[in-house]
């Protein structure tokens, strides 16, 4: 029932939660003295992690961004971030919806096509 | 962690933003609050926010929003206008008034109410990408 399929898209699952996360963070801290914008980074290890045959092995990484801040030393660009922040609920929507036709897939065989 | 973390997040942020507004709401209903010159002047308000759990440069983790570290004050001295026909002014005909910028503190109310709405608006696509998450398997 777990295949590497099931375990990839539940990988994603959590990566892409990690980022809505991060983004609800960093809008909080819109105006918050000091703060960076902080940055989560799945993509690169759960490809490596497929691409070897073992998703499980998939690690979210995070880090604070670099970029330039302004004079409150805070880096949170609500442009970008409002941009990432649809981008990845998009993404969030099409992977479970990718897991539901996994299930869909189970259910057919369960059934037996009936 | 909560069920739905995004949402106890934003409901942090939120409430910094909300809190800024009161405080600038404060200010600017005591822009003309006139004071004895022997008496301390209405002071500015001043939010002070945080960022929770921002963790560090090792091990930067994910946060959980901000949350209002305390409240600062701007200054008590004010500013003295010459008004001999005011009950409170003193014999030279002073009264104290605070220093408080109109200007200033409608500016911070549009940033605050910008940064209300844009937390707000995360709530929203949080909860799409919620429900996604709840109609698995259906």
């Amino acid at each position: 029932m777990h295949d590497v399929t099931m375990s990839a898209l539940h990988h994603a699952l959590r990566g892409l939660s990690a980022r809505q996360r991060t983004i609800a963070d960093n809008i909080a801290n819109l105006e918050t003295p000091e703060f960076l914008a902080g940055r989560v980074d799945f993509e690169s290890s759960l490809s490596a992690a497929v691409q070897a045959g073992d998703p499980g092995a998939a690690e979210i990484s995070t880090s604070r961004s670099m970029a330039a801040t302004g004079v409150n030393g805070n880096n949170v660009n609500l442009d970008q971030e409002t941009l990432t922040l649809i981008e990845t609920d998009l993404r969030y929507q099409m992977t479970s919806q990718a897991v539901s036709n996994k299930f869909g897939l189970l259910r057919t065989a369960i059934k037996g096509g009936a | 962690m909560a069920t739905f973390p995004v949402l106890s997040t934003m409901a942090n942020g939120l409430s910094v933003f909300r809190t800024w507004m009161d405080a600038v709401g404060d200010n600017l209903a005591n822009l003309n609050t006139v004071r004895r010159t022997d008496e301390a002047a209405f002071q500015a308000r001043f939010v002070v926010a945080e960022a929770v759990d921002y963790g560090n440069a090792a091990t930067p983790g994910i946060g959980s929003g901000s949350r209002v570290a305390g409240v600062a004050f701007g200054s008590a001295e004010g500013r003295l206008v010459h008004d001999p026909e005011h009950p409170l002014a003193d014999e030279d005909g002073m009264v104290r008034l605070p220093d408080i910028d109109m200007a200033t503190q409608m500016t911070q109310l549009i940033q605050a109410q910008r940064g209300y709405q844009a937390n707000l608006a995360v709530v929203d696509r949080a909860r799409d990408a919620y429900l996604a998450a709840l109609q698995i398997g259906k």
